[in-house]
């Protein structure tokens, strides 16, 4: 068999999730029943159930099965999956009671006022279900950590399913909040976990014991797992949100807080026990907590009313069991350990599920009001009779048994003398009083009178009882019938897994008189007593005041951050300038504080200039710093937006002249065209504004508050030290050796054919990159288009004017002025002249500067031209057949047409392959018909779209504000 | 030299702060550009080395540094893009407030 056969369970159970969807489309809703939707989905988890007992039959008593798929294998990032008999013991748990709620689900839900539809319910849960049995069949922390995060988001759903009750939505978040919050302490322990071994397989981990155990890591690691496991199981003090979890419906409660969800916490603690387990730390942690959660659950469960809390109170003391029981290193304790989660699992999913019958057919679960049901219900009652008795640890049931191996470690030689006392007092006590609350969860409800003679309660569908009795009975059959040898085998090779070597497991229920025998007895008195007296106690229990529970700190702790998030939102004053200053010194105060204090040396290397004239361009290059310097300047002195938009202009050309010096041709030649384009962009959009609007702008800075300048100055200042300080630093101190540029240049020829090394950059090597940023460009010309022209429209800021018909118009240019017809002939010239660049661009880019950004801008340049001289109305009507939207759908979609075609050839998307060379065409030296040509007309078309779009909206003058 | 280029990139990148942080919304944008210009040149000085001739095959000499002034090229197309989007918004911001003046658009909040 295939290891990776192990996906199987998880693929079916997501199946049923999906079918469960599916049922909420409205035609398979109304002719589907709910009572038949959970009868067919629970097929899914009762097929993952009987593979998983196949894989165990399979498994034998050989090594675990383990499946691994490398995802990121260079970051040795994998998912794997892993089946022991532990983990297979929990995904039985899982899919077999799994099958158990869904059908029951179908009948609870039956009849009820339905608001949502129960489908949503279903398919959570078997979501739910999918991320629990991947919880436990991981195989990868990685995988494990993500299982388990399922398993808290899909909880809260559940949780939260009725949407309309306060409570449960309150419910909902506190479990989220805290299991959530644990889920991140988890993942820093299980990545530090990862980290001292080396690897996150969890066959590795569980081998390499001894050196996490050793590392100096160890007890932060111990304790971060530690407060995933105790937040997620529940244990005190985080053990307040799974009464609050019980809103959810019965189905969900029974499923999550029996079987699953509170025990994931155990079985992580379980199963990293090899690894993890066996130190002085590890028995006071687990101990302490354990017992502690043991107490308070089991005290408090006994002053509930509501039956559901008091089995959730009786749930947390069971866990707190658990998780003393996986301190221990006594053999006995891991026998205790599967015994109890198997016996638990069985009589408290079926006392959750007959409390929802009760629910469901009496109206109420409070305890005040129930009574005497056993006579309408005494089917009810006699499952509920047996789980109950086992919950108590009586014999002859499987809790019983539980209780015993329980008592049998608290009294055994090897616990601490500290501590050999507090065992088994503390065991005793709590197992009273769970035996009383078992008593009156049967009592209170079943017999005695009715106290309510409002509640009409009848009997459930035999189908609705078949779910808590089936794991009644086995609770049942387990103590009754002569020992099942294959059971027993399979508890202790699951023992085995968590203690590290072979445990015995004897399923019998008598053994002799014994101390915990005898303790036992003592138990079960002092429960009877306590059941007896039970209203005397919890009157008095009443008495003492709520107010110093762990819920207060936990209302504290919301409101803390409550306010703390009031506090953020009013720095948020809503000014853009302020947000910015913020910004700018959080960026200064990091470069001061880090770069400043490590890189003096680099201030004591540098050199004043030199004015050197030998053969240097330095002279230029100071020059052209200058005008670059002295045109940005010029912005902020210039009071006309006009004259500073043509100095910002000035400034962007003398960066070009830069680029030449430096030399790169190919940026000198974009950034010129760019600068170019930006400044007509920006006088469109400056004429568009109101004239007065415009004059206004003018003196703003003039009558800006001295104060407020003085601090932008200051701002800006700051800023511009710290840039020049961190480029300085940059250029002394940067390698003299490229890694990756030897690589592009001995390639660009060889693999692209291109001369051009930065072109070949842009649509070879990095031609991804290249297709998303003019995917970009294209999206930012459709964004203008969107914003100015469209939702201007719908917003009713200006309405278009009708196009002008008829008549042939006088050519006005921009602003209404008309222009020479010197001026017209040159534009005229201009518009064929720059396609003819644009296409010689296209194709020689590769060999010479330029490429088809820069040819796509060239004719949106010229186009741009045409604006300013026809005027919007007049370009239109003689450009009619450029259309913005077809060029960028046409470009972009030759792009990937060029890629694909790429793929096809060579195997590799946007991959390089010459046409013209393979099918021998005769072409002009320097041309070459190949992929990089297609991609670059493809860029030419969209960035001619794009730009198109921004001319076009910018030169509308229908929106001018009146 | 390097001293000088640093000392212009900073000045370029301060001012450009400065002018975001006007008023005007028209200044604003043109801050916004020259911070991507000063970015660029500072961007240009990442690259290992500085050539005598252009990074093309064929040509003999040491070549300039081709990878960070592919950066740069992308860096102006994209900037390009956001520019004219960020225009057309204070553009849109300044028509339904009939103002140029950021602070007058903050008074009319909510």
């Amino acid at each position: 068999m295939s290891e990776a056969f192990l996906f199987v369970p998880l693929l079916v159970t997501l199946s049923g999730a999906l079918v469960a969807a599916a049922a909420g489309l409205p035609a398979l809703n109304r002719r589907l029943s709910v009572t038949r939707l959970a009868w067919l989905l629970a097929l899914a988890p009762s097929a993952a159930f009987g593979l998983i007992l196949w894989q165990v039959a399979v498994l034998g008593s050989g090594p675990p099965l383990i499946w691994r798929f490398d995802w990121i294998p260079s970051l040795g990032l994998g998912a794997g999956l892993y089946l022991d008999h532990l983990s297979a013991l929990f995904a039985l748990l899982v899919t077999g009671i799994g099958a158990l709620v869904v059908i029951y689900t179908g009948y609870y839900f039956k009849g009820k006022a339905r608001p949502w539809g129960e489908w949503r319910f279903l398919a959570y849960l078997l979501l739910f279900m999918t991320a629990m049995l991947g919880l436990v069949l991981a195989g990868d922390v990685i995988t494990l950590f993500i299982f388990w995060e399922g398993t808290s988001v899909t909880s809260f759903l559940l949780i939260a399913y009725k949407t309309q009750d306060e409570a449960a939505r309150r419910g909902a978040f506190k479990s989220l909040f805290i299991t959530g919050g644990g889920g991140i302490a988890l993942l820093v322990g299980l990545l530090l976990l990862s980290y001292v071994t080396g690897s996150s397989e969890l066959s590795a981990i569980l081998g390499s014991g001894d050196s996490v155990r050793q590392s100096a890591l160890y007890p932060a690691m111990l304790g971060l797992i530690a407060l995933g496991a105790f937040t997620k199981s529940a244990q005190a003090p985080f053990h307040i949100w799974l009464p609050d979890a019980m809103s959810a419906p019965t189905p969900a409660s029974a499923y999550l807080h029996s079987a699953t969800m509170v025990k994931a916490g155990i079985y992580l603690l379980a199963r990293l026990n090899p690894a993890l387990g066996f130190t002085d730390l590890w028995f006071w942690l687990l101990s302490l907590v354990g017992l502690t959660t043991m107490l308070v659950g089991a005290y408090l469960g006994l002053k509930q009313n509501d039956l559901k809390a008091l089995l959730a109170y009786s749930t947390v003391s069971q866990l707190g069991i658990l998780v003393v029981l996986i301190g221990q290193d006594t053999e006995i304790a891991f026998k205790a350990l599967v015994i109890g989660v198997l016996a638990h699992a069985l009589y408290k999913s079926a006392l959750f599920l007959v409390v929802g019958i009760v629910d469901h057919e009496a109206g109420t679960r409070d305890l005040r009001r129930l009574g005497g049901l056993a006579w309408v219900m005494p089917a009810s009652f006699a499952v509920g009779g047996v789980a109950a008795l086992s919950m108590a640890g009586l014999p002859p049931l499987f809790g019983f048994l539980a209780k015993e191996t329980l008592l049998a470690t608290a009294t055994h030689p090897n616990v601490p003398p500290q501590v050999n006392f507090l065992f088994p007092v503390a065991t005793v006590l709590a197992g009273a009083l769970v035996l009383a609350q078992a008593g009156m969860l049967l009592w209170d409800t079943f017999l005695g009178k009715p106290r309510d003679p409002a509640i009409q309660a009848h009997e459930a569908p035999w189908a609705m009882l078949l779910a808590p009795a089936l794991p009644a009975l086995l609770s049942l059959a387990v103590g009754v019938l002569p020992e099942p040898e294959f059971l027993a085998r399979f508890l202790a090779d699951a023992a085995a897994e968590v203690y590290g070597a072979p445990v015995k497991v004897s399923l019998a229920l008598w053994t002799g008189i014994t101390v915990p025998l005898v303790l036992s007895v003592v138990a079960v008195t002092l429960g009877t007593g306590l059941f007896l007296l039970r209203h005397r106690v919890r009157a008095l229990q009443m008495r003492i005041d709520e107010r110093w529970s762990f819920n207060t700190v936990y209302a504290g702790l919301l409101n803390l951050i409550d306010r703390t998030a009031g506090l953020a939102t009013r720095l948020q004053g809503g000014k853009l300038r302020i947000y910015l200053a913020i910004i700018l010194i959080g960026m200064v105060a990091l470069v001061a504080g880090f770069g400043g204090l490590s890189r003096w040396e680099a201030l004591a290397a540098l050199s004043l200039p030199r004015l050197s004239f030998e053969g240097e361009v330095a002279v230029l290059r100071i020059f052209a710093l200058l005008v670059t310097v002295a045109a940005a300047a010029a912005t902020v002195v210039l009071r006309r937006d006009f004259s500073a938009v043509v100095a910002l202009g000035a400034s962007g050309l003398a960066i070009a002249v830069l680029m030449v010096l430096e030399p790169a041709p190919d940026v000198a030649l974009v950034q010129v065209v760019v600068d170019i384009l930006t400044v007509v962009v920006l006088v469109l959009a400056l004429t568009r504004l109101p004239r007065e609007q415009r004059q206004r702008a003018d003196t703003l800075a003039a009558r800006q508050s001295r104060s407020g300048l003085v601090g932008n100055a200051l701002i800006a200042t700051a800023s511009g030290l710290v840039v020049a300080f961190v480029t300085l630093v940059a250029r002394t101190s940067r390698p003299r050796e490229s890694v990756v540029t030897p690589f592009y240049e001995d390639a660009a020829k060889t693999l692209t054919g291109a001369k051009d090394i930065v072109g070949a950059i842009i649509v070879d090597f990095r031609a991804l990159d290249t297709l998303i940023e003019i995917t970009v460009f294209s999206l930012a010309g459709l964004g203008v288009y969107t914003l100015l022209r469209y939702a201007s429209k719908k917003m009713g800021d200006g309405g278009e004017a009708a196009p002008p018909s008829g008549a042939p118009l006088p050519t006005l240019g921009i602003g209404g002025r008309e222009t020479s017809p010197f001026i017209h002939a040159l534009a005229y010239v201009s518009l064929p002249l720059s396609m003819l660049i644009a296409v010689v661009h296209v194709m020689y880019g590769h060999d010479q500067p330029g490429d088809g950004f820069t040819a796509g801008v060239i004719i949106s340049l010229a186009l741009g031209f045409w604006y300013v001289v026809f005027g919007y109305h007049e370009v239109r009507r003689r450009l009619f057949w450029l259309r913005p939207a077809p060029l960028i759908g046409g470009g972009l979609l030759l792009a990937i047409a060029s890629a694909v075609s790429a793929a096809l050839v060579s195997g590799a998307f946007l991959g390089h392959v010459d046409f013209g060379q393979q099918l021998g065409l005769p072409l002009p030296q320097g041309f070459n018909l190949s992929t990089s040509f297609l991609f670059e007309v493809a860029i030419c078309l969209a960035v001619l779209g794009s730009a198109s779009y921004l001319l076009d909206t910018l030169g509308h003058p229908g929106e001018e504000v009146k | 030299m390097e001293l000088l280029y640093a000392l212009a990139v900073g000045a370029l990148f301060g001012i450009a702060v400065y002018q975001i942080l006007q008023r005007n919304v028209i200044r604003s944008a043109i801050g916004l550009i020259l911070l991507g210009a000063a970015i660029n040149l500072f961007l240009l000085s990442t690259g290992a080395y500085q050539g005598i001739v252009a990074a093309y095959e064929g040509l003999t000499g040491q070549r300039s540094d081709a990878l960070p002034q592919a950066l740069i090229l992308t860096a102006i197309v994209i900037s390009m893009g956001g520019i004219s989007l960020v225009l057309s918004m204070l553009y849109v911001l300044s028509a339904r407030y009939r103002t140029s003046d950021l602070d007058e658009v903050n008074k009319l909040r909510g």
